[in-house]
């Protein structure tokens, strides 16, 4: 048990975004079981949620950035982060608040901490969040982020590609 | 241990590195192939990614996971084998995956029999598993010749799979281990041909 993966830790006055761990597996498995990820792929079985949560630590490993755990007050209460798996043009900012957590702008703190640390310290060429039209409250999210619409995405054609203003939080 | 103090293992034939990011290609190829059907394939390319990912974050979640198998000789990865053990999994796996191009020249039986070692005698595993497709003809062959027993009594993953139990440390040590032993080496003589159908 000597190196570990180092991902760093972000905080807000609030929140606390730190690298995953085995013990936020029941709450990730909890969100990713239940109705509210339909428009990010889910519901998946316990398996499916284990091998996802596994490769958030796998991609950081393989690109040197990726998913937080947002915790409030020492308890998971959402994940956020960059991906970029190589067959995609884009690397992608995300964000999820865990079952009774939503509606508290916790999303929104925690992505916009996490679009700071992008654009300061990976600075990709573009940042984008691909979003379902249906999804609105994720639509309004990356609109107070600043985010403008480029059209439909290449990979997910009923989702729209937005595009984060790096410039604006690189400062 | 994370992903970054991987053990390095030897055999005769092989090295068992941690997998890398430019191993990916050889591993995407197999998972996208018919090759994969018993290991939850063919995928796509978002489900390869992220299964590849999930095995670097599995050596970082548990200190242990799957190694890249490569052939000592010209460096080239022929399949990966080692140790899985998701969340709420009944037991800790014993697993392999050959290349499908790789097939037929005893390296899983060489990988898996080194990494049992390893589990057995480094990080004190007393007991060990594998779980198997009933269909998977060629993987229950290769546990038989592991030396396992299929464990009617054990708890599959989700009832589909049958579960082979790997013969203890101790088990290992008397005539078992000398067949298995002999047999890698038959695999070793240039001049030896496996009768009948390409087993890993």
């Amino acid at each position: 048990m000597t190196e570990r993966l180092s991902i760093p830790v972000l905080a807000t006055e609030r929140l606390r975004l730190r690298g995953p761990l085995e013990a936020d597996f029941d709450a990730y498995a909890a969100f990713w079981a239940g109705p509210r990820t339909v428009f990010v792929g889910g519901p998946q079985d316990q398996r499916a949620s284990w091998q996802r949560f596994a490769a958030n630590l796998g991609h950081w490993a393989l690109k040197g950035f990726g998913w937080w755990i947002v915790t409030e007050a020492g308890r998971p209460v959402g994940t956020v982060g960059l991906h970029h798996p190589p067959y995609l043009a884009d690397t992608e900012l995300g964000w999820v608040t865990f079952d009774g957590h939503e509606g508290r702008g916790v999303a929104f703190e925690a992505a916009s901490v996490v679009l700071a640390w992008a654009a300061r310290t990976q600075r990709p060429a573009r940042l984008v969040s691909t979003i379902a039209p249906a999804n609105t409250a994720s639509v309004r999210l990356a609109q107070r982020l600043g985010a403008v619409i480029a059209g439909p995405a290449a990979h997910d054609p009923d989702a729209m590609t937005h595009v984060h203003d790096l410039q604006r939080y690189a400062a | 241990m994370g992903h970054r103090d991987i053990p390095v293992l030897e055999t005769e034939r092989l090295v068992l590195r941690g997998p890398e990011p430019q191993d990916y290609p050889d591993f995407k190829a197999t998972f996208a192939s018919y090759r994969s059907r018993f290991m939850g394939g063919p995928l796509n390319a978002y489900e390869t990614w992220m299964l590849y990912a999930a095995e670097i974050g599995h050596w970082e979640i548990r200190g242990y996971g799957m190694w890249m198998v490569h052939l000592k000789e010209t460096g080239e990865t022929v399949g990966m084998a080692g140790g899985w053990f998701p969340a709420k999994w009944p037991e800790r796996e014993i697993a392999w995956i050959i290349w499908p191009d790789k097939a037929g020249k005893g390296y899983a039986l060489e990988a898996a029999h080194r990494v049992r070692r390893y589990f057995y005698e480094v990080r004190g595993w007393e007991t060990a598993v594998s779980y198997i497709d009933p269909k998977n003809l060629d993987s229950i062959r290769l546990a038989e010749r592991l030396g396992c027993r299929k464990d009617a009594d054990a708890p599959s993953i989700d009832g589909s799979d049958a579960v082979y139990r790997h013969p203890t440390l101790a088990q290992l040590q008397g005539q078992l281990g000398h067949g298995i032993a002999m047999e890698i080496a038959h695999y070793r003589d240039p001049l030896f041909k496996p009768k009948g159908w390409a087993l890993d």
